[in-house]
């Protein structure tokens, strides 16, 4: 089963795109979302019973912060491998041959550009952070900010990826169909039954 | 360059590259670096703001419901509440399309989220309507109609947004946004009854098949009476309830409906890992582009110009915001359309002296029109997309149900009363009421 789910995650879609020697990297970050998740969801839970019984134990809303935080930048990376970011609509998949490389390459430097300002500036930003501190542990706020140049640097590394990829095998390649997602039954159907 | 230049660059470099097809998130991040490059704001600044527009516990909100929607597709409940749907309502004229409308009032209240209704409800529901003679270019558009109504009823996305962006109670956005959305749902229905295809003739069900149905559903059914149940009583946060939710679902509707998924629950938490980081980047990007329009006194400069025209009527300065966010919102989706406006309208709502939930839920309705209006109605695209219709056809048949949304959105600016008489009489601090001093029950303003 643990392989099934391992398969599941790492998205074959655009494969001509990813180098395999990355794919370890990207089953790791997307299991890191699901555990960040899971955590943050246990310090909420564990914030609401310490406060029902009358004993709230006030460090779970930083715990939570952490996860919280991180998991937007991890998520917005392993996202940035997997196309999966959200877009207003994408002119540049409806063009071919030259415009569509020429489109898919300014995209790509244009998420690098970018991705190079959350490197350098968050760095900034986290150096700074080691002068404010976080209530009540005191720990130096400079623990949320890494987060930042870090997502910029697993951004900047799929953008490369797609980008010497896509210069290389062009971008504009046939995806193999879907997987059909959970198939709904004939509607009037009873509903699936838990086997007795 | 003048501050109204630099904004008018920020903006064509955030829609060209938009549309060119760069991630929202980045191509609003491309915008804000190249505007502030022309102002004295540093970019470590920029950055800042970016990390700030995340690091709101308001915010913790969207991870619960989406959460909340994956679950509940793992838990293999859409067939029972289709079949409810069918049981309540299939006899009526209409058949299929009336079945769309009520599934979505259901599903809303358990997804919030517009993208996640058109997704379940075409996977559902189009092909049977193909199926039984609906025109596609009809079901895509009654689909992608039917589903923004959870853009408005809780536990909405878009309202969780809202809220904390703009310092608005979230738990009074949810029970203000009842009343549109279910006159957007009614409409919808009242619209396929008169002027919709007639559909396939079923005979009423019978009283046992819809209690079956009813018991079928019921587990979960009760996700909405977590939720809002939580929320109204007081015992919750909107965040919590969606923990409760989530723990809800975990705990006992999957092992009691589809227990061989259980092994499968890690595969479910990575994904919605993964999923709910895309609006929240998005978010940071918005908040900084936001900020920086704020700064440059760009939405002042609006501001201005809409109460030179309304001067302080409430009702003209809700038609003019209702006026420019159908107009942006044909653009841009709804969360960084309310991040990067929200500075415009705090100054219109005190402008005008109204209620910060009433404005909120007149613009959240219409940001929710915006998703089915060209040129980049994202639930129509998605609808058009998942029935295989050309976006032109679907539009041209969505074209006559915008009267229903004209209706919804005219009635909520003009009868406040109604729509704030929920979260008054339930909430009664979410839409600015205190407790009277002097005695019991509280004093609205």
């Amino acid at each position: 089963m643990p392989t099934r789910i391992a398969e599941k995650l790492l998205l074959q879609r655009q494969r001509h795109l990813k180098w395999r020697a990355l794919d370890p990297l990207e089953m790791i970050l997307m299991v890191l979302c699901g555990l960040l998740l899971l955590g943050f969801s246990a310090t909420v839970t564990f914030d609401i019973v310490t406060r029902e019984i009358g004993h709230p134990w006030l460090w779970l809303q930083e715990v939570t912060q952490t996860f919280f935080i991180y998991a937007i930048f991890v998520g917005a990376s392993v996202a940035t491998r997997r196309n999966d970011h959200l877009y207003l609509t994408a002119i540049a998949e409806a063009l071919h041959g030259t415009p569509r490389l020429v489109a898919e390459i300014v995209i790509r430097l244009v998420v690098l550009g970018v991705a190079c300002c959350l490197i350098y500036f968050g760095y900034i930003n986290f150096l700074r952070g080691f002068t404010s501190f976080r209530m009540p542990s005191m720990t130096p706020i400079a623990s949320l900010y890494a987060a930042i140049p870090i997502a910029g640097v697993l951004i900047a590394l799929f953008t490369i990826e797609q980008l010497v990829n896509g210069c290389r095998n062009g971008f504009d390649h046939p995806e193999p169909r879907e997987e059909a997602g959970a198939t709904t039954p004939p509607i009037g159907s009873p509903p699936e039954r838990r086997p007795q | 360059m003048t501050a109204p230049w630099i904004l008018a660059l920020m903006t064509v470099i955030f829609l060209a590259l938009g549309y060119l097809g760069v991630p929202v998130a980045f191509s609003l991040m491309t915008g804000v670096f190249i505007g502030a490059a022309f102002t004295d704001v540093t970019f470590p600044a920029i950055v800042q703001k970016i990390f700030d527009g995340m690091d709101s516990e308001a915010l913790l909100a969207i991870p619960f419901f989406l959460l909340v929607g994956e679950l509940m597709s793992s838990a293999n409940v859409v067939s029972r509440i289709t079949n409810l749907s069918l049981a309540l309502v299939g006899h009526i004229r209409g058949g299929l399309s009336q079945v769309v409308t009520v599934f979505s009032m259901f599903f809303s209240e358990m997804s919030g989220s517009t993208t996640a209704d058109v997704a379940v409800i075409s996977r559902a529901l189009g092909g049977p309507m193909k199926r039984e003679g609906y025109a596609p270019p009809f079901i895509a558009a009654i689909i992608a109609s039917a589903s923004t109504i959870a853009a408005l009823v809780p536990p909405s996305i878009t309202a969780v947004v809202y809220g904390a962006v703009g310092n608005v109670s979230i738990a009074g956005l949810f029970m203000a946004g009842v009343v549109p959305g279910f006159m957007i749902g009614f409409g919808l229905m009242i619209y396929s009854y008169f002027f919709g295809p007639t559909g396939m003739q079923r005979p009423r069900a019978p009283f046992r098949d819809v209690a079956r149905a009813f018991k079928d559903a019921s587990l979960s059914l009760m996700i909405p009476i977590i939720l809002l149940g939580g929320i109204m009583t007081g015992w919750f946060t909107p965040t919590e309830a969606g923990v409760v939710a989530a723990i809800w679902i975990l705990a006992v509707v999957i092992p009691a409906l589809n227990r061989p998924h259980l092994k499968l629950l890690p595969y479910d938490f990575c994904l919605a890992g993964m999923i709910f980081s895309l609006p929240l980047i998005t978010i940071g990007a918005a908040n900084a582009f936001g900020w920086l329009l704020a700064y440059l006194r760009g939405a002042i400069m609006i501001a201005e110009w809409i109460t030179k025209l309304a001067g302080n009527d409430p009702h003209v300065i809700m038609l003019l915001m209702v006026l420019l966010f159908t107009i942006i919102g044909d653009f841009i989706e709804p969360v960084p359309t309310i991040i990067i406006f929200m500075p415009l309208v705090n100054a219109l709502t005190t402008a005008g002296d109204i209620n910060p939930v009433h404005m909120g839920v007149v613009l959240i309705a219409t940001l929710a029109f915006g998703l089915i209006t060209p040129p980049y109605g994202l639930v129509l695209l998605m609808a058009s997309k998942f029935v295989g219709v050309r976006f032109s056809q679907a539009l041209r048949a969505a074209l006559p149900i915008y009267v229903v949304f004209f209706g919804t959105i005219a009635f909520a600016i003009y009868f406040p009363k109604v729509v704030l008489w929920l979260p008054k009489q339930v909430i009664p601090e979410s839409v600015g009421c205190f407790k009277n001093p002097s005695g019991a029950g509280y004093i609205c303003p």
